[in-house]
């Protein structure tokens, strides 16, 4: 009878001097290190290589920070703080500059006595195709002028334009991060950013993307063409359906539809 | 020096261990804004903020994955011990890089907004009430609330203070955090990004560190279980002196789920408790060093035959009663209070040295 059952001799398997802490570590253990370490360096970058390399195109978009812009047009409040900007090589001779506060908090922005009023606006851009907007800060004097030269066709609301009634699915997304200042600004991880940023009045697109990888992006707005309410929150970033009327104001493409005609797919 | 939180200092072991360990996280988080910030073949170019969040997240979810993978891989190969050794610098960087990977998910995707951050954080997605929509966020945040915790506590001073018990259930939260992260990015990243390397990265590290516990428990468990007939009270035959190798012990198990450690040296067998003072490290996996048990996890020593540090320390360990009768090595499964002097057995024939 030898050992009782149970019994663990670890001289058995481990027969090496053994390494201490506060010792010159043994031969056989500086072997084993030359080889582990480099190895170790080696599969962290490898791993995190791969992990990099596989991630979703970040989409189109840019946030041209490294420059001030300056757009010349008319103030317009609703429903979202815009610039109407007259450009006649445009299709239907203007474009819609969306503006939007520096930061997540578009309800700062107050110029509800400059409804209409031509200004010259500077701020950052942030411009996704054909889409633009302008970045601001809170403070009016630091980036609007009224100008009083004369613009034709700036200062004249453009007609509502009405395209119909629609059923679309796709994607409700804060327009500010989707046009360029998060790439990806999209997806489950910018869900909550994204819902911040609405909730501050920025405003929102409908993302509309066809099977053939066209897509359309609409401003959004309640029923009557207002500001759609903060309902929308919970959808935001997840992919909905909605019944609702799509009309063109100048340039821009708008989807009237109320919050509760949103429903999740 | 009396306490025994002074009893491990800076050494040049730990100096090449931090220099590495700086070198691992550089090099991942440099790769991956390397190989991120590339252009994408649409002419795209990622945000080098959100993708600063997703190297720091990555890189401190590698190293929490390495941490685990430490500790039964150094019981089934002792050359990890070179890595265990200063395993909490591993522990209080990882924790460092998660806080930066915690505070720039704050800052990029919280702050500024109409919420206060902290607030946007648990109420910006509001579908707790689903799981593939359920908010990930809260998810890290737990889990990093549980890496606080245990890099705040790590230094030895929290030990003595905290009781070692306590500090060890502390630190086991470690898995549930690892859990808690494993989610984190199954209902964050994973909703998100469309490449299968992600789903099977993150399953090869959770079934891999996982199995290695698995593996390194079994072969335990599998000791233990023999044991568990071993119901008559009195003296336990353990097994004969030569059983054991000259420096070295032999680990029992007892009844009562106690280990104990029997060491012979110079002739002699003491006994003592299997768990270092410590952080509860193998002592029966160590050796006897200039006449002293020497902990093969940090090193820590104590005399077999009373279980006290030798001088200037003073840490204890349980002692355990031996006899040789017959050329069996017999052992009194009642602990002796620690620190108690236990005239060790002599190996008949062996001719004491010393
Ligand atoms: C403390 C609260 C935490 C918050 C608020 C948080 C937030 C986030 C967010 C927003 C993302 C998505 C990033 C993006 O795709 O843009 C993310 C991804 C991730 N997080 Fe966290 N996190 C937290 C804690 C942690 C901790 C403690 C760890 C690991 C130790 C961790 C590991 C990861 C990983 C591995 C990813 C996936 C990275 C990728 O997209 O490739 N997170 N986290
Ligand atoms: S020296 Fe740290 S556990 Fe023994």
């Amino acid at each position: 009878m030898s050992a009782r059952k149970g019994v663990i001799d670890p001289a058995k398997t481990d027969t090496q001097d053994m390494f201490i802490g506060w010792a010159k570590a043994p031969v056989v253990d500086r072997r084993f290190l030359l080889g582990a370490l480099p190895l170790g360096l080696i599969g962290a970058g490898g791993a995190s290589w791969l992990v990099a390399s596989e991630l979703e195109d970040p989409g189109a978009g840019a946030w041209l920070t490294s420059a001030t812009h300056k757009v010349t047009g008319a103030l317009v409040n609703a429903p979202y703080p815009m610039l109407l900007v007259s450009d006649p090589a445009a299709p239907f001779g203007m474009r819609t500059v969306l503006i939007a506060a520096q930061g997540k908090c578009n309800s700062a922005l107050k110029f509800a006595d400059k409804e209409g009023l031509p200004v010259e606006a500077s701020g950052v851009l942030i411009e996704r195709k054909d889409r633009r907007m302008l970045e601001v800060p809170s403070f009016l004097d630091e980036w609007l002028t009224p100008v009083l030269i004369d613009m034709p066709g700036s200062v004249v609301m453009p007609d509502t334009v009405s395209l119909g009634p629609a059923h679309l699915a796709g994607t409700v997304m804060d327009s500010k991060c989707f046009f360029g200042v998060m790439r990806p600004g999209r997806g489950k991880t910018h869900k909550a950013c994204a819902s911040l940023c609405i909730r501050g009045g920025i405003p929102p697109s409908f993302w509309v993307r066809t099977k053939d990888g066209r897509e359309s992006v609409l401003l959004m707005t309640d029923a009557q063409g207002g500001p759609i309410p903060m309902d929308i929150l919970p959808l935001v970033a997840d992919p909905v359906e909605a019944q609702g009327e799509i009309v063109r104001v100048g340039d821009m493409l708008q989807f009237r539809a109320d919050a509760n005609a949103y429903i999740r797919i | 020096m009396g306490h025994q939180y002074k009893a491990i200092q800076w050494n040049g072991n730990k100096i090449v261990y931090d220099l590495y360990l700086f070198a691992f996280v550089a090099i991942f988080i440099g790769v991956f804004m390397f190989v991120g910030l590339q252009t994408h073949a649409s002419g795209h170019s990622a945000d080098p903020v959100v993708l600063a969040i997703r190297a720091l997240g990555t890189a401190a979810f590698s190293l929490l994955t390495i941490i685990l993978a430490i500790g039964p891989l150094a019981r089934m190969n002792k050359r990890f011990l070179t890595l265990l050794y200063n395993r909490r610098h591993l522990g209080v960087v990882t924790f460092l890089v998660a806080s930066a990977h915690f505070g720039l998910a704050l800052f990029w995707y919280h702050s500024s907004g109409p919420l206060n951050p902290f607030v946007s954080l648990f109420v910006s997605n509001p579908l707790y009430d689903s799981i593939p929509g359920f908010p990930f966020e809260t998810l890290g945040f737990a889990a990093f609330l549980i890496m606080m915790a245990m890099a705040v506590t790590s230094h030895d001073f929290w030990l003595n203070n905290l009781s070692a018990p306590v500090w060890k259930a502390l630190h086991m939260l470690v898995y549930p955090a690892y859990a808690l992260l494993v989610m984190h990015i199954v209902l964050g990243a994973l909703m998100t990004e469309k490449s299968m390397t992600y789903p099977i990265m993150t399953a090869a590290t959770f079934v891999g560190v996982s199995s290695l516990h698995l593996i390194a428990g079994l072969r335990e468990w599998g000791a233990d279980s023999g044991m568990k007939q071993l119901k008559e009270k009195g003296w336990v035959d353990v097994c004969a002196p030569d059983d054991i190798a000259e420096k070295r012990a032999v680990i029992t198990p007892l009844p009562k789920g106690d280990r104990v450690a029997i060491f012979r040296y110079d002739g002699k067998i003491s006994a003592v408790t299997n768990a270092c003072r410590h952080q509860n490290g193998p002592l029966g996996e160590g050796r006897v060093i200039d006449g002293c048990i020497t902990c093969p996890w940090h090193g820590w020593q104590y005399r077999p035959d009373d279980g006290i540090s030798p001088p200037p320390f003073t840490e204890k360990i349980s002692t355990y009663n031996v006899r040789i009768e017959e050329g069996r090595v017999l052992l009194d499964p009642k602990p002796n209070k620690p620190g108690t002097r236990v005239e060790p057995a002599l190996i008949p024939g062996a001719g004491v040295v010393s």
